[in-house]
């Protein structure tokens, strides 16, 4: 296939401006899905990815477009995640492109992850086509989004397309724009192979599916390939392309979008970022940029019932394979028994985990409070990778403490300014610069990492009405003045829900936790004393009463069942608790050390 | 479930394995709807009662037809609301007197009708009397005049004391009064006079239960101002306690107390899980393990019947877990307690269950009954905390 006829883009949006209904429109209108067939918003084809309305993982999609000048093309759209734990796969994404369709709700205009994907797509050095959404909607204003383009973008307003994704108008145009603005890729077929991987999953009859950007050579099935970063080879069974679903073809070459696969057991063996090349003719310069996706964010992982531990393992092993960022290892508590400590890259990730654990394999868990790796210094000299509160050496042997901390991004229009510097504050971070790009400024700050796992995001949009953006990346450890809080439930400590926190901010977490599990513990038949402690100082104390009445005073007329099915209904809640010592303690208050 | 096909036929499937049962008929209609109500109640519109009262006779009619019906002792009647005492004495007969046709009613069964006040004046009762009905239980609530109007109650104190002087001037000598207590605005004292007044005309049996605010019900839906907090409640459960022991009542259930001889028979078959039919619109009973429900809306009702057909609307056979939970969880009402053998079967193999019971009875709120196990006062309190580790 001549390189010309090729195109390779993606679209990029702020959530919700129409991203996921302009794949759509475009499948349907290059007959690459029967438009009644089209189940909606295709390219979300994770329940969960419906569900939460983001991309979790990146998509291909192979359209073919007959263009207005009579010819055929292959157009590539790479869907991209939608979420800053996963913005290393979204640059990776970007990076098998040549453009991107930045879609802008006319109703909305600019908004935060607009202006963040516009920087991600200009690092990429990709061909951005603005496009304006929703023209169709009475708010619509068309003419002010143009110039919002010109002065906050580095864009010509007067060049963007618009549309309505759901009407349809437009979009034609749209397809057009692909084909004539946007560069074919450059390449040389017949140089050693250079392949770039942007995303891979794991399936059950083929092993690991991983999906390819060819920027030189070809290859087929029975290539002997190698990938780069660990020196692995593999024999190449089948390469194909995804129109949407998987279709094999005889070859994939310099310049084209598709899957390899080649009887690869784990996702982990060809990890996003990966430079994959022919064994008997390795290029010389694989892609730039490859790292390991490291875990940020450790928590622990325990079945409600002691008896689901097997099965947790399993479930954890499986969904590894499909999941190279996210780590397990054995761990015991005190309090919950036996359970694993996980590695996630975020907060949202350690939430899909759970959730498909819940739901793909139908687990109860208690997940304990998150926590980020510290460097401890012993006083006899050795260093510690401490990610469990409850692993902390005590005081006397620790000679120092160190806490990881981030290179942050934060774009925000100057009227937040005063509230991010804030809340910057509450949460250490050390300003570092500042610039001004029209009503809008780039602050950097430096945040420690366990300050900003949690609810800084959430946060940072509130404060901003959703129009601030926020990136980071892993900058270092610091020494930091770190003290272990710990929790006790009627004088027992309970190892699951101690943390980690820096000394002035202990006596106010201490205060907000005791209250907040005052509030999720339930009444029991004594009376449950909470306590947070630094070492044997008590610094908050709450108390949940004893019960004092529980009953159902009538059963009516002889109507036993619906007093039978009301007490099944509270057993089912009860079902969510784990007993800690001889207080049962529902699931989220593990999780309640997180939003205190 | 589709109406009048399926579960008759499930209830002609089925023997009971009691000889003799209760017998549960609901009269729906009220006059008003009380703010705490959560009953199947009707509104008393013109010709409803008619309607209901050509309909029943159909229902005891189809009932009687059952393969097993003519086998059966029938050992307690208990008409209940609704407002039965809506009933004219000669309604009232009708339905009798056709129960009795169909069914072999014992001559010493316990006929009980739930009456409101407003609605019993001397003349109305004797009739039921020489129906043959031979105990009242009688919607008192309060004795507040403020309270009972808020409560959607007809009746006011003068009221629910002239209505008892009837029932005993009409030879009634089993009379039950059922009172309220956490009510909104009603402190402990308040309450404990009321408790006071009520015990002093001296009635065979009292019921008091703690308000709660049930799905259903207006209060549920639209909140409630005044709500005593939780100690209070707690509090107006003991003066009860207190005041009606000291006048030798006998805490027999939860909710219900007793002078010796007159605990409700035909309440003691549900705490026993022991076996009953019913009649009416929303009405439940138990048969050989199966469980049933009528259609609720009373126009539904009326019309499956009219159309011959029984009105079972949904049932339920227990597996033998179920029914062990619920002779554990019903028994444990009483005073009387289960036997050793039944908690013994659920706790076996079970022990975290076996710690916990063992928790309930370290804090003396389980105790020995000799034969068996029983909650203390202070466990009835907190049953439905037991109630839900047993099920
Ligand atoms: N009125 C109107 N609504 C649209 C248009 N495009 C998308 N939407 C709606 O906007 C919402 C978000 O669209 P979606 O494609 O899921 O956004 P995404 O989050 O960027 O993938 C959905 O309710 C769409 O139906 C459009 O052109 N006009
Ligand atoms: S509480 Fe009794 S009287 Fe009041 S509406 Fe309900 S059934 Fe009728
Ligand atoms: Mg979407």
């Amino acid at each position: 296939m001549r390189l010309s006829r090729i195109r390779n883009f993606s679209i990029v949006a702020h959530i919700d401006h129409g991203k996921s209904t302009l794949a759509d429109r475009l499948l349907a209108l290059t007959g690459t899905m029967d438009a009644k067939k089209a189940v909606d918003q295709v390219l979300d084809s994770m329940d969960l990815e419906r569900e939460r309305g983001i991309t979790i993982k990146a998509h291909t999609v192979r359209l073919l477009y007959r263009a207005r000048d009579g010819q055929e093309y292959t157009l590539n759209l790479i869907d991209t995640p939608g979420h800053v734990d996963f913005s290393y796969e979204v640059s990776r994404a970007l990076a098998a492109c040549e453009g991107a369709l930045l879609i802008i709700d006319a109703a909305q205009g600019i908004e935060a992850q607009t202006l963040a994907n516009f920087y991600l797509a200009s690092d990429a050095n990709l061909t951005i086509i603005p496009v304006i959404n929703k023209i169709d909607l009475p708010a619509a204003d068309v003419e002010g989004t143009r110039a919002q383009i010109t002065e906050t973008l580095d864009l010509d307003g007067d060049e963007a397309l618009a549309m309505s994704a759901k009407h349809g108008t437009g979009v034609p145009e749209v397809l057009e724009a692909i084909v004539q603005r946007i560069p074919p890729p450059q390449g040389d077929p017949d140089a050693p192979l250079k392949a770039l991987v942007f995303d891979s999953f794991y399936d059950s009859y083929q092993g690991v599916v991983v999906h390819v950007r060819l920027q030189d050579g070809r290859v087929r099935p029975g290539t002997r390939i190698l990938l780069m970063s660990n020196g692995r080879t593999y024999d190449v069974q089948q390469v194909g392309v995804f129109s949407p679903d998987m279709r094999p073809v005889e070859e994939l070459s310099a310049g084209q979008v598709g899957y390899i696969t080649a009887a690869m057991k784990r996702v982990a063996d060809a990890k996003v970022g990966e430079t994959i090349t022919e064994a008997a003719r390795p290029t010389t310069a694989p892609f730039p940029g490859y790292r390991d996706a490291k875990p940020m964010v450790f928590a622990g992982l325990y079945p409600i019932e002691d008896t689901e531990y097997e099965a947790l393992r399993d479930a954890l092993e499986k969904l590894r394979l499909n999941d190279p960022a996210f780590t397990f290892e054995p761990e015991t508590s005190l309090a919950l028994g036996y359970g694993f400590r996980c590695g996630f890259l975020g907060m949202l990730h350690m939430e899909i985990v759970q959730e498909r654990l819940e739901r793909e394999f139908d687990l109860s868990l208690i997940v304990t409070a998150p926590s980020v790796q510290y460097r401890i210094l012993t006083t006899k000299g050795e260093v510690l990778d401490i990610d469990n509160p409850s692993k902390l050496p005590t005081p006397d042997k620790i000679e120092q403490m160190e806490e990881p901390y981030v290179r942050s991004s934060v774009f925000v229009p100057t009227e937040f300014m005063t509230a991010i510097y804030k809340l910057a504050q509450e949460k250490r971070g050390e300003h570092k610069s500042l610039e001004y790009h029209g009503k809008r400024v780039h602050i950097r700050f430096d945040f420690p990492l366990a300050e900003i796992v949690v609810d800084f995001y959430d946060k940072l949009k509130s404060i901003s009405k959703g129009y601030a953006s926020f990136d980071y990346e892993f900058a270092d450890f610091r020494p930091s003045d770190l003290v272990k809080l710990d929790i006790l439930l009627n004088g027992d400590p309970v190892d699951a829900l101690s943390v980690i926190v820096h000394r002035d901010k202990a006596y106010e977490k201490g205060k907000a936790l005791a209250e907040k599990l005052r509030a999720v513990i339930p009444r029991q038949l004594f009376e449950v004393a909470i306590q947070a402690a630094i070492g044997s100082r008590v610094i908050a104390r709450e108390t949940v009463k004893a019960m004092g009445k529980n009953v159902t005073a009538k059963c009516y007329g002889g109507d036993i069942t619906r007093k039978r099915k009301l007490l099944e209904r509270q057993k089912e809640g009860k079902k969510r608790m784990k007993q800690v010592g001889r207080v049962e303690v529902p699931q989220e208050a593990f999780l309640s050390v997180l939003k205190s | 479930m589709a109406i009048g096909q399926l579960h008759p036929v499930a209830l002609a499937g089925v023997e009971p394995g009691d000889a003799s049962l209760g017998f549960y008929v609901h009269v729906p209609f009220c006059a008003q709807r009380c703010g705490y109500c959560s009953f199947n109640t009707a509104a008393l519109e013109a010709g409803a009662m008619a309607r209901y009262l050509a309909a029943l006779p159909r229902e005891l009619d189809l009932l009687g037809d059952l393969p097993w019906a003519r086998r059966v002792r029938i050992a307690t009647v208990f008409f209940g609301g609704g407002t039965p005492s809506l009933l004219a004495p000669d309604e009232l007969a009708a339905v009798l007197d056709r129960l009795r046709a169909r069914f072999a009613v014992a001559p010493d069964a316990e006929v009980t009708v739930e009456c409101n006040p407003e609605s019993v004046a001397r003349a109305k009762l004797e009739g039921y009397r020489a129906a043959g009905v031979n105990r009242l239980s009688l919607g008192v609530q309060a004795l507040d005049d403020a309270l009972l109007p808020r409560l959607g109650r007809l009746h006011d104190a003068r009221g629910a004391r002239a209505a008892f002087a009837s029932a005993r001037e009409a030879g009634f000598g089993n009379v039950s009064v059922d009172l309220m207590y956490g009510l909104p605005g009603l402190d402990a004292d308040g309450f404990a006079r009321a408790v006071e007044a009520v015990l002093g005309w001296a009635p065979a049996h009292l019921s008091a239960y703690a308000l709660t605010l049930d799905a259903g019900s207006r209060w549920a839906a639209a909140g409630v101002a005044g709500l005593p907090p939780e100690e209070a409640v707690v509090e107006q459960y003991w003066r009860l306690a207190r005041a009606a022991a000291a006048r030798g009542f006998e805490h027999y259930e939860i909710s219900n107390y007793a002078r010796p001889g007159f605990r409700a028979r035909h309440n003691l078959i549900y705490w026993r899980a022991a076996e009953y039919l019913a009649a009416g619109p929303g009405a439940c009973g138990f048969v050989g393990g199966v469980r049933y429900a009528n259609v609720r809306a009373t126009p539904r009702w009326c019309e499956t019947l009219e159309q011959g057909t029984l009105p079972v609307d949904a049932s339920e056979t227990l597996t033998p877990r179920q029914r062990l939970a619920e002779r554990l969880i019903l028994g444990l009402r009483t005073a009387d307690g289960v036997p050793h053998a039944w908690l013994d079967e659920r706790l076996a193999g079970d022990t975290p269950l076996r710690r916990r019971v063992d928790a309930w009875r370290a804090r003396g709120l389980l105790g020995e009954t000799g034969s068996g196990v029983r909650l203390s006062e202070e466990g009835f309190l907190l049953s439905d905390a037991l109630f839900v580790e047993l099920l």
